[in-house]
């Protein structure tokens, strides 16, 4: 700096310079010293001195040019010293400025580098609950069939045997009944009916046909009650969604129509169904609705070879009962059997939810385990 | 029952191979549990409707193959050489119950020869599951097997007075079984029983008496073959908790014609493998003999059922093969396919429960085809509707899955003691009469039983921090009605707040919870920002210092609070728990009326102003007493009242606390100023200090 300052500090005629072509050598001299001086700005401060150094308007550089070297310039000097002193001018404003770029972007890039967050730690984790599976297949199921026109009705879980089973054309000492174990209440003596726990939810069939007159299509959610010990495939408590639609022209072709159409949305279009005649006392023809087994897709063999562990080569899996409503029943609710004609189904949704999810034991259902439970969030 | 595919050949000329006969019978109604390979060749493991005692048999199982393939069914016909002497000589039946016994037939062997069966019967017993004992018993069991009608061979020397009396129970009558078993007996059970009918040598259609039972010393041999009323015996089955052979097939229900042929088909056999002399003739009291039904069926009622129409000759063969000999009787006879077509049919001896056109229209489909009938989706003609607090509850469940709380859902029947744990006074649990334990004996009267279970088994297992929630029902028992009520049931334990990296942990406290509760009571808020109200007090099983009751307006809904420590102790849980439980319906019906009157309110266009007071308050008032003051001096601009901190300890006087109350003002007229301010808390802290003692402390 002192160099320059000497030397801008004397007029032009003190360092012995009367001709404009001794003028490059003092102007690349001191771009020179300029260039020398940017590199060494390398912060904010330094950077802020050079510039004042340079720019300053009272003692900077340039200004020394222009009060000591250009105003008494003689004329023939005056326009070359002008020419000059703008062409350094430029050089200085456009290095400084970017000068002052790049000490930005450098202590930005330093600073980025300090506050970086570590993507692979995890975020602040809020507890988020979770719904339970079963309710989650409840909503499917719930939801297929609302889609289709089947309205959602509850009833009691404790019910009479009248509802459970006579009406639905199950007398006493049916065979039937030996294949629902049945929970009895304890009752006062002199009760005016014996009560239960539902074996099914079929009595909603007879408590919806009661209330309304066709056309009527509901689906019944709920928990259903038999009485065997409990195991991987057994509980005493497990839920179903029974369906009913009754109207004056539905068919067995509607019937089959819907439940497939069930099916197909619950598990997937490529999934194939097919009817096997059956026995329910409440519904004929029955059927039990079997699915190409979900997990050989329906070749009966594992995919490793072997035969399938869950159709147990069969191909086929077995979904749930169904059938046309038995003219019977229409007698317990005053329907014209010969008017109108329907269908329902029971469908196990604890066991739909074992396919669809590959779960081999019911009772993690019910243990609530939340190592369960956040499986299926 | 197991189905022995060979023997199946000596009825129908079936051709198929085993495992596709198994998928064909399954697709027309005997489902197929899986087909073995064995010593003796195939054998179909049938699972056979009740419905279907018919196919209790080979024979049965013959015909369903023949109809299926269209095959004609081998007829059994059996002529068995006789003697001259007759049967009616040797033995009497006297039937004085024909409301339990149709019809009983009786044949007399003399001079049998027992001794073990040959290697064909024995192979073929096997194969079906059973054990071989002698000629003669494998010969009724052989019989039973393949014609599906149960029969019984007595030792005809043991039988008293060459007499057999059919009757009814007498009382506190006794009867030691085939198996050794002495069986007390039940009033309107059909017993055999022989001479003067004072001795009971068989429970009728069940099981016989070991008085007369077969032996290899026996000599003469009486073959009983009968038909026994089907519910009397399911009955009777049922009280003795005895399921036989014999009464699987009579109690749904067996062919009362086919108890001759049987009688006849098993003489044949003894004759050829005991050898002896078959007395000639049968005894045969038949009280019960039935007319054979008529039955019509037509084309109309098949369309308006199955939705899809089949020829007139499928139609005909099907039911023909089965049995129901179908005759055209309509005016177009012979109009193939015509609409009015209309058959009549009669009901064979061994369909009993075929009696209406609906049955036999599934007869005529399952073996056409139901995969023929084109499934479709029917149109809907009516709007659906989902459940009345469908709403409300998938709100309520959504915000409490929003809050960390996890589903569960909960096996209701609990223990008799665990439940009294819980349950309110005055209120009487729904106990089961026959549970399968003592652990399930009662349906729980509050959801807080099996959601103390859920979080002990959580706890059990390594699982210490649980938010959990239930929406299901109580039960119980008012005099001889049943209640069931929709409840919420909560229960948390464990951390608030886990270490993480950026914050510290926190336990759950009674604070979360009725903070949670009442981010639930919101969605009950009306325009006016009061969701749940508490009050003080609760159930006895909740910690007398941390409990409190949730009301909504005046209904209780139900009550919140810690598990004490005495009772925690009995649960064997180390760590605080917490648990509330609200009654749903008034909660829903609350949501719904909140949210038909929600309305907006525009937003406020002037700041608003907060000012903080810190008073010094005697224990005993709590924060309700103040923010009911402040209110009742219906300062308009006032917009919330809020407790912002509370401090006991150092500094403070005993019996009194510290609290920071902050109030904010508002106004929709314009920007307050301080003297408006100023005037307002003057008003405030005036009322506190004359109400309630309060003072004021430098904040």
């Amino acid at each position: 700096m002192k160099a320059h300052e000497n030397k801008t500090g004397l007029p032009l005629v003190q360092l012995g310079i009367t001709r404009p072509e001794e003028l490059a050598a003092l102007f690349a001299d001191l771009r020179g010293r300029f260039d020398a001086d940017c590199a060494r700005a390398h912060d904010e401060s330094a950077w802020k001195q050079f510039r004042d150094a340079w720019l300053g308007r009272k003692s900077g550089v340039l200004t020394q040019i222009s009060d000591n070297w250009l105003k008494p310039a003689t004329p023939q000097l005056k326009r070359a010293v002008g020419a000059s002193l703008n062409e350094l001018r430029a050089h200085v404003e456009s290095q400084i400025e970017a000068r002052r770029l790049a000490i930005e972007s450098g202590a930005e890039e330093a600073a980025l580098a300090k506050e970086r967050v570590d993507l692979s730690l995890p975020g602040v984790i809020r507890p988020i609950g979770s719904h339970h599976l079963i309710r989650q297949v409840f909503q499917e199921i719930e939801d297929i069939f609302f889609s289709i026109g089947f309205s959602v009705v509850e009833g009691p879980e404790i019910e009479t045997p009248y509802y459970n089973f006579e009406a639905l054309n199950i007398p006493e000492f049916h065979p039937v009944r030996d294949d629902m174990d049945t929970f009895y209440i304890e009752l006062p003596k002199g009760a005016p009916t014996p009560l239960l726990l539902r074996t099914h939810t079929s009595p909603m069939q007879i408590r919806t046909m009661e209330r309304q007159k066709p056309p009527l299509r509901v689906i019944v959610p709920g928990k259903v009650y038999r009485r065997d010990n409990p195991d991987a495939t057994h509980s005493f408590m497990f839920h179903q969604v029974e369906g009913l639609a009754v109207d004056a022209d539905i068919t067995f072709c509607d019937f089959t129509g819907t439940v497939e159409y069930f099916v197909k949305q619950f598990f997937g279009p490529s999934v194939k169904t097919r009817f096997r005649p059956s026995y329910f006392p409440f519904t004929e023809p029955s059927v039990e609705l079997d699915a190409s087994c979900i997990f050989c897709g329906g070749t009966g063999t594992a995919a490793g070879g072997g035969t399938c562990s869950k159709c147990k080569g069969a191909a086929w899996i077995e979904l749930f009962g169904a059938g046309m409503v038995d003219p019977a029943v229409y007698g317990f609710v005053n329907y014209d059997a010969k008017k109108v004609s329907g269908f329902a189904f029971g469908i196990g949704i604890d066991r739909m939810a074992m396919l669809k999810y590959g779960i081999d034991d019911i009772q993690v259902f019910f243990q609530n385990d939340v190592r369960f439970l956040k499986q299926f969030p | 029952m197991k189905v022995v595919y060979n023997w199946l050949k000596d009825f129908v000329d079936v051709t198929a191979p085993p495992e596709e006969l198994a998928s064909r019978l399954a697709l027309s109604g005997t489902n197929i549990g899986g087909v073995e390979n064995g010593p003796h060749g195939a054998v179909l493991d049938a699972e056979v409707g009740s419905n279907r005692p018919d196919c209790l048999g080979h024979y049965g199982i013959a015909r369903e193959v023949a109809a299926i393939y269209k095959l004609p069914l081998k007829h059994v016909s059996t002529k068995p050489s006789e003697s001259a002497a007759k049967a009616s000589d040797f033995v009497k039946v006297d039937i004085q119950a024909p409301e339990l016994c149709g019809r009983f037939t009786a044949r007399v062997i003399r001079n049998v020869k027992l001794q073990p069966s040959p290697k064909w019967l024995r192979d073929r017993l096997e194969a079906s599951g059973v054990a071989s004992i002698s000629n003669v018993v494998d010969i009724s069991n052989y019989v039973m097997l393949e014609l599906g009608h149960a029969l019984h061979t007595f030792d005809y020397d043991k039988v008293r007075d060459q007499k057999i009396v059919v009757r009814s129970t007498r009382p506190d009558e006794k009867i030691r079984t085939l198996d050794g078993v002495e069986r007390r007996l039940d009033p309107g059970i059909c017993m055999i029983s022989d001479g003067d009918g004072s001795r009971a040598v068989g429970i009728g259609g069940i099981m016989g008496g070991a008085e007369t039972e077969i032996s290899f010393s026996t000599k003469n041999v009486l073959i009983e073959c009968a038909w026994f009323e089907p519910v009397a015996i399911r009955r009777a089955t049922r009280f003795l908790k005895l399921h036989t052979e014999a009464s699987t097939r009579f109690g749904r229900g067996a062919d009362p014609e086919m108890a001759e042929l049987a009688s006849r088909r098993c003489a044949e056999l003894i004759l050829q493998l005991a050898g002896g002399e078959l007395l000639a003739g049968v005894v045969d009291a038949y009280p019960g003999k039935r007319a054979l039904k008529k039955i019509r069926v037509t084309r109309a009622e098949i369309l308006r059922v199955m939705g899809a129409d089949l020829p007139d000759k499928e139609i005909e063969t099907s039911l023909g093969a089965l049995g129901f000999a179908p005759v055209r009787i309509d005016h177009n006879r012979g109009a193939e396919g015509s609409l009015l077509a209309a058959w009549e049919c009669t009901q064979p001896s061994w369909r009993a429960e075929v009696e209406r056109e609906i049955d036999l229209i599934e007869e005529i489909a399952r073996i056409y085809g139901l995969e023929k009938f084109p499934p479709r989706l029917p149109a809907a003609r009516q709007g659906a509707a989902r459940l009345p607090h469908h709403e409300a509850e998938t709100r309520l469940r959504e915000r409490l899955i929003g809050l960390g709380y996890r589903e569960i859902l909960t096996i209701p029947h609990v223990a008799e003691e665990r439940d009294a744990l819980f349950r309110p006074a005055g209120v009487s649990p729904a106990r089961l009469s026959n549970p399968l334990s003592e652990e399930a004996g009662v349906l729980r009267s509050t959801g807080i039983v099996t959601m103390a279970a859920a979080l002990e088994w959580n706890l059990n297992h390594g699982q210490r921090n649980a938010r959990l929630f239930e929406i299901g029902r109580h039960y119980r028992l008012n005099g001889t009605q049943s209640s069931e009520t929709c409840i919420l049931t909560i229960g948390a334990t464990g951390a608030a707040r886990e270490k993480g990296l950026y914050d510290s942990a926190r336990e759950f406290s009674f604070a979360d919870l009725k903070g949670d509760l009442d981010a639930i009571g919101q969605l009950a808020a009306g325009t006016q920002p009061n969701g749940f109200q508490w009050r003080d007090g609760g159930p006895d099983w909740l910690h007398a210092a941390k409990r409190g009751k949730v009301f909504l307006g005046n209904a209780e809904l139900g009550a919140a609070g810690q598990l004490p420590r005495r009772i925690a102790d009995r649960l064997k849980v180390r760590q605080d728990v917490f648990f509330a439980e609200l009654e749903l319906d008034p909660l829903y019906e609350a949501m719904q009326t909140a949210s038909a009157s929600r309305r907006y309110e525009p937003l406020p266009r002037f700041p608003s102003v907060d000012r903080d007071f810190s008073l010094l308050l005697a224990n005993r008032i709590p924060f309700s007493e103040i923010a009911d003051s402040i209110r009742s001096l219906h300062i308009a601009e006032i917009t919330s009242i809020e407790a912002i901190d509370l401090f006991r300890g150092k500094n403070v006087p005993p019996g009194k606390y510290s609290l920071l109350v902050r109030i904010t003002f508002q106004s929709r007229e314009g920007t307050l100023t301080d003297a408006q301010i100023n005037h307002f808390a003057g008003k405030i802290i005036s009322i506190l200090e004359h109400r309630h003692g309060a003072q004021l402390r430098a904040s």
